[in-house]
């Protein structure tokens, strides 16, 4: 098979590499205007068989001798003479971080090409850079077909532009396909478009179906379409644009939004609730470390419903008995205390701390519908679940719902591999399980308690990946960043953020610049482990036009956000 | 061998080597030569080699002397002294090129021209055909270094320059700038010296 050719015009050489290496970076003379370059561009050099491609990390001033550059030329010698010597003396240096390099072969007019192409692999394929270009190997830009061949050319399906080179607005992929097999990230300040930015690539991931998702909606931001807070615009949702392939799902009964009406709502059985949804809400609830044995008890006494009995006990009920002493009354906690050998006043407050779960409204006896099963049949079914929390927005509605669900899903996905490692018959579909705010399921003293770490460090081989999405990385247990395979990042301003999100990686000192000054709303960096090298980007608007180019291959019903309001009855801006 | 109708004979060899040589001519001849002009010197094998006047130098003698300590000196003795003298007035050349069989180049000879072989000063055709190759050969005068070279490189670009523009050519002086800054970039102090020189040209 031929290589794919690249058809694009090369871009005219701006440099020329002069030193460095591979741990220090490359030094490239820049031989054009320094403001031809930003930081994060993308390069190539051509040296031997090799082309390399590198990222921009730093630009330097530089001058032959420092006295040409601390004197104002332009004063001493005429303006002529001044542009020429500045000219000839004062240049710019850039780092460039070598990331990957291709075999491109000698040249094909070459008497060398033919035994070189008859022993090349039938696909050549970019690999990790190994080793450096020569002295004063030219340096250019790189151009569409440059990118194309590292990042993939848009396909309509799993290769997904996420935006493009911030110079020379060449698009930039992502392969979904890669990017669902390992837990992701994506990160940013408020007011760096991370939500946006988490709405264009869900819907990326929903268009491309090669996964399904579930989104635990929190601020009721994904499903139903809503108004930018900055620009007014009303902004689509997903349900809006994707139909009965996203199932919208509320919390509790009566749950809605506004005109939209969700596909069913919500109601979690007592019973569905086990020990370990309880224990993962230590932090939350401020329960103590008696509660695992008073939980023990409490199953072994009642089994699956240890919840309604234990909530249908009485606090400090006591009654007299024939003789008029005092004692427990049977219905009490005491009694089943006394009865089971658990402590009684860790029973006592347990029960209390507990009584804050049976106020929500959306854990009751028994459901109207197994909503649930609903979920889960719904997402192995390949479509995807927007989970909306509506009023329910507390830290505790998040943490119990979103790791009981999770936990339920863990065992469903297991158990679906495992069958199909037995048998070989039914592939479990791959799914991501999206969560916002991730730090209050992920962070240090609560990971070890929520499913959402397992799921990062091993779900992976039972088909179950996280999407976690947060504007305080540094909050999330370093265990848990460091399996994060794609992470895409807006704007970050605080160090330990910056470093939270290039930990684990290769080159962090050179990507750290480029994290704290991208574009608030405008420029992300992809790294990791997802993407062949780190890249900052301008990224892909969402708005009419991206849904238009989304649904080109199959017509979306409504052309534009305004068209789908007034479907429902609204004004172009109150759709919320 | 060069056309020489337009060069104008300055005086005779009195000593060189391959990179420099030294003519002599009389005081009464010292008006057409200056300092930075192009000068050639033609050998009898065909060859002509190029330099520059780096300096013009008059030597005393016994009978100035005597006449510079005395109390006043007529007026047909110093016309004597000057038009009849014996002792040339000394043009020290830098050699900055050669022609042979044709071809021009901006190197130094294989062999130095010969005592008493003719020094001509080089017309507007010939400044114009030697510095028409490039300003390579400025790297010549950038090796003296007991000569004040800034203003030997003023002297000769202000020539250089001129006849350049003549012949609708002005970019030839851009480039020789040019080439002055990257020859010398290396030396702040000296380039900066021969800078503030030449943006008197300007």
């Amino acid at each position: 098979m031929e290589p794919q050719a690249n058809l694009s015009p090369e871009n005219p050489p701006i440099g020329f590499v002069t030193g460095g290496g591979l741990e220090a970076n490359l030094q490239v003379k820049l031989t054009v205007p320094a403001q031809t370059v930003q930081e994060g561009a993308f390069v190539v050099m051509d040296s031997g068989n090799w082309r390399f491609y590198g990222l921009v990390t730093d630009l330097q001033l530089a001058a032959v001798d420092p006295n040409y550059a601390s004197q104002l030329n332009s004063q001493r010698f005429s303006p002529r003479l001044a542009r020429y010597l500045n000219q000839n003396t004062l240049y710019t240096n850039l780092a460039v971080m070598p990331a990957l390099m291709l075999e491109k072969g000698p040249d094909p007019a070459s008497p060398e090409y033919p035994a070189w192409a008859q022993n090349r692999p039938e696909k050549v394929k970019p690999i990790t850079v190994k080793t450096v270009p020569d002295h004063h190997a030219p340096v250019k830009l790189a151009n569409a077909g440059d990118i194309a061949e590292i990042f993939g050319k848009e396909d309509g399906k799993t290769i997904f532009r996420v935006g493009e080179t911030r110079e020379q607005g060449h698009a930039v992929c992502l392969d979904l396909e890669k990017f669902v097999q390992r837990s992701s990230g994506i990160f940013g300040t408020t007011g760096s478009g991370k939500s946006f930015l988490a709405r264009m690539i869900l819907a990326g991931l929903i268009h491309a179906n090669n996964a399904s998702t579930l989104i635990f909606d929190m601020h009721n931001e994904y499903g139903p379409s809503s108004t930018s807070s900055d620009t007014g615009q009303p902004v689509s949702g997903l349900k809006q644009q994707f139909q009965s392939r996203v199932r919208l799902v509320g919390l509790g009964a009566g749950t809605d939004f506004g005109a939209l009406h969700a596909d069913f709502q919500l109601e979690i059985a007592h019973k569905d609730i086990t020990p370990e949804d309880i224990l993962q809400l230590t932090q939350t609830l401020n329960l103590k470390e008696t509660t695992a044995a008073t939980l023990d008890a409490l199953q072994t006494s009642f089994g699956e419903n240890w919840f309604s009995e234990f909530m249908n006990m009485r606090g400090k009920a006591v009654e007299e008995d024939e003789e008029g002493r005092r004692r427990p009354a049977p219905d009490s906690v005491e009694a089943w205390a006394n009865e089971a050998g658990v402590h009684v006043g860790a029973a006592e407050s347990l029960r209390s701390k507990l009584s804050r779960l049976m106020n929500r409204p959306y854990l009751v006896n028994s459901p109207a519908s197994n909503g649930l099963a609903e979920i889960i049949d719904s997402l192995q079914a390949g479509r995807h679940v927007i989970l909306s929390f509506g009023r329910f927005d507390s830290e505790l509605d998040y943490l119990l719902v979103t790791n009981l669900i999770t936990r339920k899903i863990r065992d469903s996905w297991e158990a679906a591999t495992n069958q199909y490692h037995k048998d070989k018959k039914v592939e479990p579909r791959p799914l991501v399980v999206v969560v916002e705010e991730a730090h209050k399921l992920l962070n240090r003293e609560m990971a070890s308690q929520t499913i959402f770490s397992t799921i990062a460090r091993e779900m992976r081989k039972y088909y179950v990946t996280l999407l976690i999405i947060d504007q305080r990385p540094s909050q999330i247990y370093d265990e848990v960043m460091s399996q994060l395979g794609t992470r895409i990042s807006g704007a970050l301003g605080d160090e330990d953020d910056i470093n939270a999100v290039l930990s684990g990686l290769a080159g962090r000192n050179a990507l750290r610049g480029m994290l704290a000054k991208l574009q608030p709303k405008e420029e992300v960096l992809m790294l990791g482990w997802g993407v062949p090298m780190p890249i900052p980007i301008r990224s892909r608007r969402y708005d009419d036009k991206f849904w238009q180019e989304l649904h080109k291959d199959g017509q979306p019903k409504f052309a534009t956000t305004a068209d789908y309001n007034k479907f429902l009855g609204l004004g172009d801006d109150d759709t919320d | 061998m060069s056309d020489s109708s337009h060069s104008i004979p300055i005086g005779k060899l009195l000593r060189a080597d391959n990179s420099q040589f030294v003519a002599g001519c009389r005081v009464r001849e010292l008006e057409t030569p200056a300092f930075g002009s192009l000068v050639r010197a033609s050998l009898a094998d065909d060859t002509d080699v190029y330099g520059l006047i780096t300096n013009i130098s008059i030597n005393d003698d016994g009978l100035v002397r005597q006449l510079v300590s005395g109390v006043s000196i007529p007026g047909e003795y110093t016309a004597d002294n000057r038009y009849n003298r014996n002792l040339p007035v000394e043009i020290h050349v830098l050699t900055i090129g050669y022609q042979s069989e044709g071809q021009l180049r901006h190197q130094l000879p294989p062999r130095p021209p010969l005592s008493l072989d003719q020094l001509f000063l080089c017309g507007s055709d010939e400044v114009a055909r030697f510095t028409s190759l490039g300003a390579g050969y400025l790297r010549h005068i950038l090796r003296l270094t007991d000569q004040p070279i800034e203003e030997l490189l003023v002297a000769h670009l202000s020539q250089a320059r001129r006849v350049q523009d003549s012949l609708g050519n002005p970019e030839w002086y851009e480039d020789a700038c040019q080439r002055l800054i990257v020859l010398l970039r290396d030396d702040y102090m000296r380039l900066t010296q021969v800078l503030d020189a030449l943006s008197e040209l300007e």
